[in-house]
C-alpha cells in the first residue's frame, strides 16, 4: 500500500471519525430498542415452542374397536402424525432415534391422519416417507381420523404405548417443545416403560399440529 | 550534535509514521469486515425466512392450514436481529461498538437459525462457523463477546426453560458452562491468531515506514546532487 493511499484511508478515517453519520446518543438509543425487540421477539419465539398443544388422554386399555394390530406377546407403540404438520418432523426423528436404542423388536405403528375429503396423495409427504424408511414401523392411513377418535389423540406426535395385554404404560409427546430434536423427558419416560423401569410420570407434553379440525382442534392453536 | 539529533528524528518519523499505516490498514479491516457482516446479515434474514418457507411454511389443523409462526418469526426477528449491526456497519463502519454489536448478532442468529431447523444438531455448526468469521476483525475481544451471548442464552433459558437446552428438567446449574466450554476451545486458538495477526500488522507497517523514511531519503539526496549540477551549469 502506498503512503499517498495511507493516507487517504487515515484521512478519511479522521474525517468520519470526526463526523459519524450516527451520534453516539442516536446509537444508544437504537441499541436500546434493539434489545427490546430481541427480548419480545425471542420471549415470543420460546412461548411458542414451550407450549404443548392438546393431546388428549387415550384410553387405559386398548380399544376394543381399533382395526390397529397390537402385538399381544409385547408392547405396541403408537404414533399419531398429521402427514404436513413441520413441527412432527422432530418426533418422526426421536421415533427413529427411540427405536434404535430399544433392544427388542417393537410393534410399531405410525398412524396417519387423512381428514375426510381431502385429495388422493394428501398424505404422500415426506414426512410419510421418512415414517417408511424407519426399520421395523407399519404405516397405517387413518381415514376420517376414526382411529384418533378411538384413542382419544389430539395432537400430531402423539406417542402411546401398551403392554402385551393392552394396558397404557405411556402416552404424551417425545420432544422437549415444538418442533424441536434433542434429548426430552418425554423420551426418557417411554423409554423407562419399556424397560420396565420406574419413571416420575407416564406422560409427556406432545407439541404439534391438530389432527383434525374442530372444537377437538382448538385446544391445539397455535401450532 | 545535529547527526543525533537527525537520527532521533528520522526514528522518531518512523515510528510515527509506522503507527499510522498500522492504525490506517487496522481501520481499512475493521471497515472491510463491518460491510462484509453488513451483507451477512442480510443475506442471512433472506435465508432465514427461505428455512421457515421450505421446511415449516403452514400450520395445520385437520385438512386446514394456516401461515406457520416460524415463518413470522423469520420475517420479524430475524429483521430486528440484523437491523442494528446492518444500520452501524453502515453508518458508523470501524466503531468499537459496531463489530461488538456485530457479533452478538451473529450469535443470535445462530440461535434463531437453530430453532428454525427444528433443533438439527447440523446447524449447531453455524456458531463456529461465525466464530471464524468474526474473527476477521482480528480483534479478539470481539470473540468473547460472542461467547458471552452464547453462555448468557444457555444460561437464561437454562433457568427458564431448561428442558429446551438440555432436554431435561432439572440440570445442573453448571451445565451451561458445559456448553460454552466448546466455544471457548474453539475460540483459544482464534484469539491467539488474532494477536499474532496484529503482531505481523505492526511488523509490515514498520517495515513500510522504513522504505518511505529511506526512498525520502534517496530523494533528498538525488535532489541535491541535480540542484548542485544545475546551479555548476548555470555558473
Amino acid at each position: 500500500m502506498s503512503g499517498a493511499t495511507l493516507a487517504r484511508v487515515g484521512g478519511s478515517h479522521d474525517r468520519a471519525a470526526a463526523r459519524p453519520r450516527l451520534s453516539n446518543g442516536m446509537a444508544s438509543v437504537a441499541a436500546a430498542l434493539w434489545l427490546a425487540s430481541l427480548a419480545v421477539g425471542f420471549g415470543v419465539l420460546w412461548r411458542y415452542k414451550s407450549t404443548p398443544g392438546g393431546q388428549g388422554r387415550p384410553p387405559v386399555q386398548w380399544p376394543a374397536q381399533s382395526a390397529i394390530f397390537r402385538n399381544p406377546n409385547g408392547a405396541t407403540l403408537l404414533m399419531f402424525v398429521h402427514p404436513r404438520c413441520p413441527c412432527t418432523h422432530a418426533s418422526i426423528s426421536e421415533l427413529a432415534r427411540l427405536l434404535a436404542r430399544v433392544p427388542t423388536r417393537l410393534q410399531t405403528h405410525v398412524v396417519v391422519a387423512e381428514p375426510a375429503g381431502v385429495p388422493v396423495g394428501w398424505t404422500d409427504t415426506e414426512l410419510v416417507q421418512r415414517a417408511h424408511a424407519i426399520p421395523g414401523v407399519d404405516v397405517v392411513r387413518d381415514e376420517a381420523g376414526r382411529e384418533a377418535a378411538r384413542f382419544h389423540a389430539i395432537g400430531s406426535g402423539l406417542a402411546v404405548l401398551y403392554d402385551a395385554s393392552g394396558r397404557r404404560l405411556f402416552s404424551g409427546g417425545i420432544t422437549a417443545s415444538r418442533g424441536h430434536e434433542g434429548d426430552s423427558f418425554g423420551r426418557e419416560r417411554l423409554l423407562a416403560a419399556l424397560s420396565g423401569k420406574p419413571a416420575d410420570r407416564d406422560e409427556s407434553p406432545v407439541f404439534g399440529c391438530a389432527l383434525s379440525s374442530g372444537p377437538a382442534a382448538a385446544a391445539n392453536r397455535g401450532t | 550534535m545535529n547527526t543525533t539529533d537527525d537520527q532521533e528524528n528520522v526514528v522518531d518519523t518512523i515510528v510515527r509514521r509506522a503507527e499510522e499505516r498500522f492504525q490506517a490498514h487496522r481501520n481499512q479491516i475493521l471497515r472491510a469486515t463491518d460491510r462484509l457482516f453488513a451483507w451477512l446479515m442480510a443475506g442471512q434474514w433472506i435465508f432465514g425466512i427461505l428455512v421457515a418457507l421450505t421446511f415449516s411454511p403452514y400450520a395445520w389443523e385437520g385438512k386446514t392450514q394456516s401461515i406457520h409462526m416460524h415463518v413470522w418469526i423469520a420475517i420479524f426477528l430475524g429483521a430486528a436481529i440484523s437491523s442494528l449491526p446492518i444500520a452501524l456497519a453502515l453508518l458508523r463502519p470501524g466503531w468499537i461498538v459496531t463489530r461488538h454489536v456485530v457479533a452478538a448478532g451473529q450469535m443470535l442468529w445462530s440461535a434463531l437459525l437453530i430453532h428454525l431447523t427444528g433443533g438439527r444438531i447440523e446447524t449447531h455448526f453455524h456458531v463456529f462457523g461465525s466464530l471464524g468469521f468474526l474473527a476477521a476483525y482480528r480483534d479478539w475481544p470481539v470473540l468473547v463477546t460472542a461467547t458471552a451471548v452464547v453462555a448468557t442464552d444457555h444460561l437464561i433459558r437454562g433457568l427458564v426453560w431448561p428442558e429446551s437446552v438440555y432436554g431435561i428438567v432439572n440440570p445442573e446449574w453448571w451445565r451451561f458452562l458445559e456448553h460454552a466450554f466448546w466455544v471457548v476451545f474453539a475460540i483459544s486458538i482464534l484469539m491467539v491468531m488474532c494477536v499474532r495477526s496484529l503482531k505481523e500488522m505492526r511488523l509490515i507497517a514498520e517495515r513500510g515506514a522504513e522504505l518511505e523514511a529511506l526512498s525520502e531519503s534517496e530523494w533528498r539526496k538525488t535532489s541535491v546532487l541535480e540542484r548542485d549540477k544545475m546551479e555548476a551549469a548555470v555558473s
